[in-house]
């Protein structure tokens, strides 16, 4: 199972994407609503992915990574960001910043999973090389 | 200039040294402005109403034979004066020319025997012609007409004078015509237009810069310009354009002036920040055969309009993304329901929620259109240049449309994309182009109608087109299909869910990528959408050494 960290302000985009990453049995998911509450989680949880949206009241997903980059056991946790502003520049500066993927909202909920799996298929082999 | 009217007496001689003398004080006043209590003028003025009457044989009484004689003296002289200083000329009742001055023949350029027995009209201009009713009126009434007169010299060129007309009457006392005197005040009267001019620019909140072509100095300045450049008086005129402190920015707009008069154009428009302002700069090169010429410069400060513009961008890409959250759960539900991931629905559920489904897709359309059309109307839609392979591109948008391909029923071939052609540009706005152009295909495509796409070498650049079997774009839509919401005005059009703006933006991608778009179409037949693209970098987008925007 791929235990994966969502970090997502609105109820019903978290209850998609539950069901969505649901489909396949493959992961294993822990939701929360604000960066600041998944900060408090992972003090004592270390996940295999974090899928942050990044317009979010309080921390925006961009500030939860980093904060959670500061961790060490994060410095190589794979990060997918979710976002409605999905322009070149944006995703260029979250790529560059270490997001393994940038998620384009609306999504698609039967292709999310192996989008997910990709990317950090993705991140991993960069890791490696 | 207003005129200025007396009340005359009905002794010719009175009449005519008044007349004169108001003449002279017209035109003396017109000639010297500044002369101090009007000296000059009034002199002249107090000693013409004096003398005339006395060579005319109206003696004043009381005064001794010698005196009349030096009076007679100086009164002559006077005459003299006023013979070289004014054009005179006398008229008919009639209005026509009886007697005209060597001085008036040499300010109008015409012969005494072309202007004797013509009527007076022939020397007015158009502006003045108008006003021979008026004059004549007060003349009958024994009244003086003082004022300004243009007057059409024999080389068409105008002559403005002040002028004093008079009426003169026989001796039963009938009005015969009038003598007119006329100063040449041409050159006055331009110098106070250019004064006008000069004073209206110098207030005009736009900054203007006038830069001889030559030595590339400012000539001019308005009062906007130097206060933005903070220079006071003219310290401006003889300094290098490089002395100033701001040397990068005027540096830079003297660099589009060289270019545009080494591209043969005669103006340009650009924006550029000019002392921590935005403004929009438009620059007419003003040619002289004398020598190099001006760069005339009209900057107008830009800021307010362009904070008005971001707060209307950030307004709508606000509300495009706030929408697109509801879509997510809205969409995103609904995928998951058409899946089957919440179990069985009976195909009835199935084909409407396949309805709804392709309208919430329709709505994020709308929204991703309204963002790219804002982009491009502020000159921010970005683009991302790399080397790629257009074939491998419109596979790719072949293979991302096959459900919509499935839906309306058409069969798509490619031709031409047996092997790579590599090409600099954007591959997703490549795509997003065609996938535009292939879906207008498939909406206007019969069902079972056949499209082609097509990619072929057309020398310097690469064309590539979507060729449906369509009936094809109606004349009188043919000259506003690239327009914004062209689309839109055709309610068939409108229902196949087009949102109005997406051959404008392909219009604006493409030629941002250097490239151009077009159509061929014959009612009936089809339609064969097409663009080309440079094979050489884009270089539209570039940014040049002088880091402005130029406008479109």
């Amino acid at each position: 199972m791929i235990k994966l960290l969502h970090v997502e302000d609105d109820a019903d985009i978290r209850e998609i994407a539950d069901m969505a990453l649901s489909l396949s049995g493959e992961f294993d998911v822990v939701q929360c609503e604000t960066g600041e509450a998944a900060l408090a989680y992972v003090e004592n949880y270390t996940p295999d992915v974090v899928l942050l949206d990044m317009m979010m009241p309080g921390m925006t997903g961009r500030q939860t990574l980093e904060k959670m980059r500061e961790k060490p056991e994060f410095a190589t946790v794979p990060a997918i960001f979710m976002t409605a502003r999905a322009q070149h520049a944006e995703i260029d500066e979250l790529l560059q910043i270490g997001a393994a993927d940038v998620i384009s909202k609306p999504f698609d909920p039967i292709s999310l999973g192996d989008q997910i799996k990709e990317a950090m298929q993705k991140a991993g082999m960069t890791a490696a090389a | 200039m207003r005129p200025v009217y007396f009340k005359g007496d009905t002794a010719f001689s009175a009449a005519l040294g008044c007349g004169l003398a108001a003449g002279w004080y017209g035109a003396a006043s017109a000639v010297f402005p500044e002369a101090a209590g009007g000296i000059i003028p009034a002199a002249g003025a107090i000693g013409i109403a004096g003398f005339l009457p006395v060579v005319l044989g109206t003696r004043p009484f009381g005064q001794k034979a010698p005196e009349a004689a030096r009076s007679h003296s100086n009164m002559l002289k006077q005459l003299q004066a006023l013979d070289m200083h004014a054009g005179i000329n006398m008229v008919s009742n009639e209005g026509i020319l009886s007697e005209v001055n060597d001085h008036l023949l040499a300010l109008t350029g015409y012969d005494r025997k072309e202007l004797i027995g013509q009527h007076v009209k022939m020397l007015y201009d158009e502006v003045s012609q108008s006003q021979t009713c008026d004059i004549r009126n007060f003349l009958e009434q024994g009244s003086t007409w003082q004022g300004e007169t243009h007057l059409r010299r024999k080389d068409g060129s105008t002559l403005v004078t002040q002028a004093t007309i008079i009426p003169i009457f026989d001796k039963k006392g009938n009005w015969a015509g009038s003598i007119s005197a006329r100063t040449d005040v041409t050159e006055t009267s331009k110098l106070q237009a250019e004064r006008h001019s000069a004073q209206t620019l110098n207030e005009l909140r736009d900054d203007i810069w006038i830069i001889d072509a030559q030595t590339e100095k400012f000539s001019y300045l308005n009062g906007s310009a130097k206060e933005r450049l903070k220079l006071v008086n003219e310290e401006y005129l003889e300094k290098d354009l490089g002395d100033f402190n701001l040397a990068s920015e005027i540096e830079s707009v003297l660099k589009a002036c060289r270019a545009l008069r080494a591209s043969g154009d005669v103006t340009t428009q650009f924006e550029a920040e000019l002392v921590g302002t935005p403004m929009y700069v438009s620059i007419k090169y003003l040619p002289d055969p004398r020598g190099a010429g001006r760069y005339l410069i009209v900057s107008t400060d830009i800021s307010h309009r362009l904070e008005q513009e971001q707060r209307k961008s950030a307004f709508i890409s606000t509300v495009s993304h706030e929408l697109r959250s509801p879509l997510t759960s809205i969409k995103g539900a609904m995928g998951l329901l058409l899946s089957g991931s919440a179990g069985e629905l009976p195909d009835k559920a199935l084909a409407l929620l396949e309805i709804a489904h392709r309208n919430a897709d329709r709505l994020i359309l709308i929204i991703n259109d309204i963002l790219d059309m804002d982009k491009i109307s502020n000159g921010q839609m970005e683009f991302d240049i790399s080397d790629v392979d257009l074939v491998e591109l419109l596979k790719e948008a072949d293979r991302a449309n096959a459900m919509l391909q499935q839906r309306f029923g058409v069969v798509v071939t490619l031709s031409g994309a047996d092997k790579p052609v590599f090409l600099k540009t954007d591959p997703n706005r490549f795509i997003q182009v065609l996938t535009n152009l292939m879906s207008n295909a498939y909406k206007f495509s019969p069902p079972n109608g056949r499209i082609v796409l097509d990619i072929a070498d057309a020398g310097e650049h690469v064309r590539v087109s979507v060729k449906d079997e369509g009936q094809g774009i109606p004349l009188a839509e043919q000259g506003k299909i690239f327009d914004r919401f062209a689309d839109m005005t055709n309610s068939d059009r409108a229902a196949m869910g087009g949102t109005g703006l997406g051959l404008s933006i392909c219009k604006a991608i493409v030629e941002n990528l250097g490239g151009t778009i077009g159509f061929d179409t014959k009612e009936g037949v089809g339609t064969t959408f097409f663009f080309n693209l440079p094979k050489n970098e884009p270089a539209s987008n570039a940014v040049d050494d002088v880091d402005v925007k130029r406008i479109a």
